[in-house]
């Protein structure tokens, strides 16, 4: 049922305490801005000009690495070789002039990425798949963070399955092979469907990152990756569940899987919602309580659910039970 | 605008020309490769709670298509140089999955991506916890598919100016049982579920050595029906003893969910690379979907209103609702390398959600065919969400492989919630997010055999949303591969995460704890054995306290989750001819819990291959699932599968 009448006016008025100000830039996001404009300041040009001269060209290499060269040709950088500016010279787009090296036949003489530091080796990849949307984010994501590289994931030499993981399972093998105590978590009886290959865990996370904590997938420009799959809790709701909204849905649910149902954080339902439903004597947090005819020492009170069928949202009721 | 439009098309079509001269790529043959296999499954029977069986495994018997994987390249084509298609679980699996690429290198690019997913939940435990002491309440329980269809056009791939367009349809159809609540009894009804959404986008990105931006715009419509309804007969619901003296019961009962929804949405972002020693990205994100709904409902039978204390015998109520959600996001990152060792990366983050949304119900109840009582109620509420964060980090190469990262978020936002339905005595809450955490972290890497990484963040918490939210709180990542040998690899994870509320009234401790180790073992290649294995001990313990809204007492709510979890993979070769050897495969995974729900779920398997030819292999596998719950006996199953098939290789 709908609780009491408030009118529009009520419940539309703004909130009074930064109506007609500008909010002010907290202190850490000032300090922050200083500190980069101070290293705006230090910066010197790091990285020369690439070299025109000092090039093998792909044959050379081919000469001694032959079966790398092999694989290669089943690889999308093929198309480098092709044409373009590494026409010719594609192993070097990424590895730097040859020459050298094909010289003294010495590892030193050449640059491999996959032993360069991370934020090395990506600045290879991202001179030419910088413009890549999917990356925009990159500095946002825990990747970068931790300084795992582009090579981690893409084998660079291999057939087009390994360079690009499309497939639900060896993106999943993928990510397990350093995540496993989250691939862990999917052992558990309700998970989403991953272990089958129904879902990869690239659909709920951009593995290059996003702005959303834990590289959270984005549908519709800016809603949670959750709605491209459960749509009816999209809403907008007029009687929204305000944790949905403020925590996301994990405030409730575990995603990568649980021991309970519905993938819940808690074994009964009732102490989930209890949780935080329980201000009473002081409100230290958000979220009201329920009144007292609630005895909870009756078991059809002991599933709130029942009755608060709505409790993602409803798009009629206050209290969510329609 | 058309005396712009020549130049600027002729200025894009320039523009598609790349730097250099391209020619032709080298003569290569048409290529037609992958794989294909199917079979037969077959279930021994499901002994236990089918039920449960289908909530968590749900694989059925019968001819399937487990997986096709083809590829075809004509490096020569004109119009199409490649075509892939991936298909997965076909013949009425639960899960169906398709995957459909096409195109031509630089030209043009279609991805056609579907699945279709099935959702069965009946888990008495969820909505029956009193089930095991003979009282039967409601069921809350579904039985619906999902179906998702990604459409991609991308044209001129690869070039300066690429325009694509796409399209995403996703539907969901089943039905379940719900409760009809009537005030004072919920009576279990069959549901019927259906809504689906049509997204279209389309956008141009546009990438130039040292800049790049991306612009989409596109708009979403969606449509939500849900029908409860009532068969012939009685319901009597949950309260079978008279109420006020007389017995409640449902004979008849329809409720009409009718929602359409709308968005526009708009994106941009955009990259720059003014210098060799930064980067500059940011985003752009608004969104504004608002929601039209009609809702009815009618029911007869006996029932009782505690507000007019009187009994009714029918019901009519309608309500028109709507409500909006303006929703911008907005980003940006900036990354110095000031030094040739140092990092600083900067990024921040804002996110601002506006919801209103009002409805207007009417209500009649109805007694000997007289109007009883008729209320017409309006209700508007408004909620409000306003995230920011800004992080800074600095990294530095402190000697070689090793790598160092120190850094400082700053999280802070505000909200305004609907007021509670019970208000209560006292100033309220401020919705209020403010915390500050301090980041370290660092990376080493000795060669490329011995990787660690570790993440560490601390927050002396400050203000929260809500009783479970983080507050005080410690994490801690570590993250280790090691490579003994060519053949060996070992890994290990350590995951913690503590958090703690001491606020008066809140008392929140959790503690979490996840450690994996993880073992591959390929000698030779994995020519005559391979092993692989995984083990993971996880520990969880979260107390809060809580009062009982009847008694106002002051209860702990303990929740703990202690377990093992472990899977495996033991591939053997057997003696053959040349590239014909059988193989055996043994493993599968496990699951221990102890705790608030203790749990064990079994799923070990068994697999022979014997390849024929040096393209075909014929298998036959067996699978056996198992859910034991000792505090829910009535929810558990067993079942062994059988699958017999072949894999051809193209």
């Amino acid at each position: 049922m709908l609780g009491p009448l408030r009118t529009a006016n009520e419940a539309h008025t703004p909130p009074p305490q930064n109506r007609g100000r500008l909010p002010r830039a907290p202190r850490p996001v000032l300090a922050s801005a200083a500190v980069l404009f101070l290293a705006g300041l230090a910066a010197r040009p790091q990285a020369q000009a690439p070299a025109q001269s000092g090039y093998a060209g792909s044959e050379i290499c081919a000469a001694c690495h032959d079966d790398i060269v092999k694989a290669f040709r089943k690889n999308p950088h093929q198309r480098a070789e092709a044409r373009g500016p590494w026409q010719g010279r594609a192993c070097e787009s990424c590895h730097g002039p040859g020459a050298k090296h094909a010289e003294s036949g010495a590892a030193a003489d050449i640059e491999n990425p996959d032993k360069l530091v991370a934020s090395r080796a990506e600045r290879v990849c991202l001179e030419c798949h910088g413009s890549d949307p999917a990356l925009r984010a990159r500095a946002h994501g825990a990747h970068s963070r931790s300084q795992v590289s582009c090579v981690e994931c893409h084998r660079i030499h291999g057939p087009v399955e390994e360079l690009v993981l499309k497939t639900a399972g060896v993106v999943n093998r993928q990510c397990a092979s350093c995540h496993r105590a989250e691939w862990a978590e999917f052992l558990r009886p309700h998970t989403h469907p991953l272990r089958e290959g129904a879902m990869s865990c690239s659909d709920c996370h951009n593995p290059h990152g996003t702005p959303r904590p834990r590289s959270m997938q984005m549908v519709s420009a800016n809603e949670p990756g959750c709605f491209r799959c459960h749509g009816d809790k999209r809403g907008p709701f007029p009687f929204e569940h305000p944790p949905v909204r403020l925590e996301g849905c994990q405030a409730c649910h575990e995603p990568h899987g649980s021991r309970n149902p519905r993938m819940l954080v808690r074994a009964e339902v009732r102490f989930l919602c209890l949780e935080c439903h329980s201000n009473i004597g002081s409100r230290p947090a958000l979220g009201g309580i329920p009144p007292a005819l609630h005895d909870l020492q009756s078991p059809r009170y002991r599933n709130c659910t029942i009755c608060h069928s709505k409790i993602h949202g409803s798009f009629v009721s206050r209290g969510l039970t329609r | 605008m058309r005396r712009w439009l020549p130049p600027l098309v002729a200025a894009l079509a320039m523009a598609q020309q790349p730097a250099e001269e391209s020619k032709p790529a080298p003569a290569a043959e048409q290529r037609l490769s992958g794989t294909l296999e199917f079979g037969y499954r077959v279930l021994s029977g499901v002994g236990g709670d089918f039920q449960t069986y289908r909530s968590v495994v749900n694989l059925g018997e019968g001819p399937k298509l487990f997986s096709l994987d083809a590829s075809w390249d004509d490096p020569q084509g004109r119009l199409l140089d490649k075509l892939d298609l991936r298909m997965n679980s076909w013949g009425g699996d639960p899960y169906n999955t398709a995957r459909f690429v096409a195109g031509r290198d630089r030209a043009w690019r279609f991805t056609a991506d579907y699945r279709n997913i099935q959702y069965f939940n009946f888990l008495p435990s969820f909505a029956d916890p009193t089930i095991e002491r003979g009282v039967l309440l409601n069921q809350r329980a579904l039985d619906s598919y999902r179906r998702a269809t990604d459409l991609e056009l991308v044209a001129l791939p690869g070039r300066r100016v690429m325009p694509y367009a796409a399209y995403s349809r996703n539907s969901s159809r089943g039905n379940g049982i719900t409760t009809f609540v009537l005030e004072a009894n919920e009576f279990p009804v069959p549901h019927m579920l259906r809504d689906h959404s049509d997204n279209v986008r389309g956008g141009v990105r546009l990438e130039w050595p040292r800049w790049q931006l991306h612009l989409e715009g596109g708009g979403i419509t969606w449509h939500i029906d849900q029908q409860v309804y009532t068969f012939a007969g009685r319901n009597f619901g949950n309260v079978l003893r008279p109420v006020l003296g007389q017995t409640l019961f449902l004979d008849r009962g329809n409720q009409s969910l009718d929602v359409r929804g709308s968005s526009r949405f708009a994106r941009g972002s955009f990259r720059l690379h003014p210098a060799e020693w930064a980067d500059l990205a940011g985003q752009f994100q608004f969104s504004q979907p608002e929601s039209k709904t009609r809702y009815g409902q009618n029911n007869s039978g006996n029932f009782v209103s505690f507000t007019l204390l009187r009994f009714y015998s029918a019901e009519l109520v309608s309500a028109e609702a709507r409500a909006k959600q303006p929703h911008s996001s907005a980003s940006f990152a900036a990354e110095l390398r000031p030094f040739r060792r140092v990092r600083i990366v900067e990024s921040w983050m804002t996110d601002r959600l506006h919801d209103a949304g009002a409805a207007l119900l009417t209500d009649r109840l109805l007694a000997a065919e007289q109007v009883l009582d008729a209320r017409t109620l309006g209700a508007a509420e408004r909620l409000v969400l306003n995230y920011n964060q800004q992080e800074i980090s600095v990294l530095v190469e402190a000697a070689r492989g090793l790598t160092l990262r120190g850094g400082h978020r700053f999280v802070w936002g505000d909200a305004k919630t609907p007021a509670p339905l019970v208000v209560l005595p006292g100033p309220e809450p401020k919705p209020e997010l403010r915390r500050h955490v301090a980041l370290a972290g660092g990376s080493l890497r000795v060669g490329r055999r011995f990787r660690l990484s570790t993440d560490l963040e601390a927050s002396p918490g400050d203000r929260s949303y809500f009783r479970t939210s983080l507050h005080r709180y410690q994490r801690g990542r570590v993250r280790g591969h090691y490579q003994a040998l060519a053949s060996l690899l070992l890994s290990v994870n350590l995951h913690v995460l503590n958090n703690q509320n001491p606020t008066a009234g809140i008392g929140y401790d959790f503690l979490s704890r996840q450690s994996s180790l993880g073992l591959q073992w390929t000698p030779g290649g994995g020519k005559w054995i391979s092993l692989l294995g995984e083990y993971t001990r996880y520990t969880l313990r979260s107390n809060l306290t809580w009062r009982d809204p009847a008694t106002l007492r002051s209860e702990l709510s303990l929740y703990r989750d202690n377990g093992h979890a472990a899977a495996g993979w033991l591939e053997v070769g057997m003696p053959g001819r040349g590239a014909v050897q059988p193989r055996v495969h043994l493993g599968g995974s496990m699951v221990a819990a102890s705790g608030t729900r203790p749990a064990r779920f079994y799923q070990p398997f068994g697999r022979l291959a014997l390849p024929f030819g040096r393209r075909g292999q014929w298998y036959g596998e067996w699978r056996w699932h198992a859910l034991t719950q000792p505090l829910y006996l009535y929810e558990g199953f067993r079942n062994h599968q059988f699958v017999t098939g072949l894999r051809l290789t193209m």
